[in-house]
């Protein structure tokens, strides 16, 4: 049985700051979707909600045909994993994996072989004695997982599950619980801070500030179709230089930035310019060059990065980051051109 | 840390224990033993004493009732404590640990007042109408078990905030949303969890009230001895030192078999607990 999650129009206070700002998501049956954004954004909070252990201030929570908004934590059947596994300390491994089941009125024996098999799944069943204490952090997530999946809950939620966990094992846990997740076909909701955490694991990713949704997309749009200046600063465009259209010729638009640099610029690559925009670019999307079209520079800070070298630039429009070639290294104080890449750039209005 | 400066650290109060704690209580114990009439004469007498097992059997009631009453309340208070905003939190357990900082004579004093004749709950309840002549409730063992009661919840509290405090949030979540009602994480979750507390405190009940003088003394009087008051009468009025010792002995004994029986039962609830 899979179903949707629905999120529609969530507020939510702590006192008299609003922590979240009429949100609304829905994530598809068997979908996994991210929330991804830095701490305070609000993503916990709305996790918090939906699992029921925080009040909205108005706004609705469903799961399939079903209101959740108003129904106590426990009555919810939601599997949730947390970032400190939450691990009942004074259970063996197998009694925290059966827990669940035991609140669900399912009998010892088929509580047992249940358990038993999903440890088999996580790969634990030699430790399924233990007391937790005596698990590594990786270990500990698994048995978590575990215990979240075997009351095969019609929605998984995961609170930073790998944040505790060093950096290898990160990856590994990350394949798996999308390999878990796919199989069971689980609706799910991922919260992160983890930007390739986030990427790698959903379908799609809502990036959150401020108590909003900023974007909510596939990665691959995320990371190359940035809808405005904060998705963009957040997927590495560091660079936002704002423009000025000063001539059109057919599809060629000729646009100035401070300072006079000029570029030209196809409306059959990025889609319609407006007359007033922001080009956004990555480090590598703008090349450092001897000369050539682009914004002139004045080279500050060299940092080598092993494929390139990187500076800070002094231009007429602020200070920007570029990469330029190792066989053609410039000093502190050179004079440049920074020679934007146009498929590597996007094209933001200057209003979000 | 070095063998030598751990040795050196712990040394003083190992001397200080020793010397005036284990070497006493041992010289203690040995004099009983040393009777003409055979080496366990002075036990049997004890045992054979109709007077003085009832005294040793109403000590265990007392003790045992004064210590369940106060897990009961201390844990409810305590959970609500636990549950406080930080400066609330902190008034509160400066409230209920505020009877702490007069001493036990006094404290037991106040229940004289209360519950005399013609203390303030009878003329109360006289001048309300319920009753009309004066109830005695000193001198029994409901006045003795109030009174202990009033004295060590304030221990209860502050050994079991401590305890529920550290139970981590997202465990208590965790369990809801595995599915558990409020009463199943309670009993599954919470209470096994305070097993610690609850331990600590009940010893700290139990050998406080087991062995009290003061209280039953002032409350109990003559009819409700106890162990504290019957060792005091043997040593001091009729200087039976060895009676005393024997006593003495007893206590000890019974104390370490009641803390090991509390600690074996809390570890069937939570392995973890000591």
């Amino acid at each position: 049985m899979t179903v949707s999650l629905t999120i529609e129009n969530l507020s939510a206070h702590y006192g008299q700051t609003q922590v979240l700002k009429d949100l609304s998501i829905s994530v598809a049956a068997g979908e996994l979707v991210s929330l991804l954004g830095s701490s305070g954004c609000g993503k916990t909070t709305t996790l918090r909600i939906v699992a029921g252990f925080l009040q909205p201030t108005s706004g609705h929570v469903r799961l399939g045909d079903r209101d959740l908004t108003r129904l106590p934590a426990h009555a919810r059947d939601i599997g949730l994993v947390f970032q400190n596994y939450a691990l009942f300390p004074h259970l063996s491994v197998q009694d925290n994996v059966a827990f669940g089941l035991k609140q669900r009125g399912i009998a010892a024996a088929d509580r047992a072989k249940r358990a038993t098999a999903m440890l088999e799944r996580v790969g634990l069943s030699n430790l399924a004695d233990r007391l937790p204490s005596a698990l590594s952090g990786g270990q500990k997530q698994r048995v978590a997982l575990a215990r979240a999946l075997v009351i095969e809950p019609p929605l998984l939620m995961f609170d930073e599950p790998l944040s505790n966990l060093d950096a290898k094992l990160r990856v590994d846990m990350r394949v798996e619980i999308r390999q878990l997740q796919k199989a069971n076909g689980t609706t799910s909701l991922y919260v992160t801070h983890d930007q390739e955490e986030a990427f790698s694991i959903s379908d799609r990713v809502a990036i959150m500030n401020a108590g909003r949704i900023m974007q909510l997309d596939t990665p691959e749009v995320l990371y190359q179709k940035p809808a405005n200046a904060f998705v963009a600063r957040f997927v590495g465009f560091e660079n936002l230089i704002p423009m000025k259209v000063v001539a059109r010729d057919g599809a060629v638009v000729t646009a100035e930035a401070a300072g006079g640099a000029r570029l030209h610029l196809s409306q059959d690559l990025f889609g319609p310019i407006k007359d007033d925009f922001v080009l956004a670019t990555r480090p590598d999307g703008l090349v450092v060059r001897k000369d050539g079209e682009g914004v002139p520079a004045t080279l500050g800070t060299r940092t080598y990065l092993g494929r390139a070298y990187q500076y800070k630039c002094g231009t007429a429009a602020g200070e920007i980051t570029a990469n330029g070639a190792l066989s053609e290294p410039f000093e502190p104080g050179d004079k440049a051109v920074l020679v934007p890449m146009p498929e590597q750039c996007c094209i933001l209005d200057p209003e979000t | 840390m070095n063998k030598l400066a751990k040795w050196g650290l712990t040394m003083p109060a190992t001397i200080l224990v020793v010397a005036l704690l284990v070497i006493p209580v041992l010289a203690t114990i040995a004099t009983t033993f040393g009777e003409p009439k055979g080496v366990f004469s002075t036990y049997q007498a004890f045992f054979n004493s109709g007077f003085r097992t009832n005294i040793l059997y109403r000590t265990l009631r007392i003790a045992l009732i004064t210590t369940a009453i106060s897990l009961v309340i201390g844990f409810l208070t305590a959970y609500v404590i636990a549950q406080m905003p930080g400066r609330l939190k902190s008034i509160a357990i400066i409230a209920a640990v505020f009877p702490l900082l007069t001493g036990v004579v006094v404290r037991s004093f106040a229940w004289l007042i209360i519950l005399g004749k013609n203390g303030i709950l009878n003329s109360s309840l006289m001048s309300l109408g319920i009753i009309s002549e004066p109830l005695s409730m000193l001198y029994t063992e409901g006045s003795v078990i109030v009174a202990m009661v009033y004295l060590f919840v304030p221990l209860m509290i502050l050994t079991l905030t401590g305890v529920l405090e550290g139970i981590p949030r997202d465990v208590v979540e965790a369990s809801a949303s595995l599915g558990a009602k409020p009463i199943a994480t309670f009993f599954q979750v919470i209470l096994p969890l305070a097993m610690p507390g609850l331990i600590v405190g009940a010893v700290l009940v139990f050998t406080g009230s087991f062995t009290s003088y003061a209280t039953p003394q002032l409350l109990g009087g003559e009819q409700m001895m106890m162990m504290g008051t019957l060792l005091y009468q043997r040593a001091m009025v009729t200087f039976d030192w060895v009676g005393a010792s024997t006593i003495a002995a007893i206590m000890v004994v019974i104390t370490i078999a009641v803390v090991s029986i509390m600690s074996r039962m809390a570890r069937r609830l939570n392995p973890m607990a000591v």
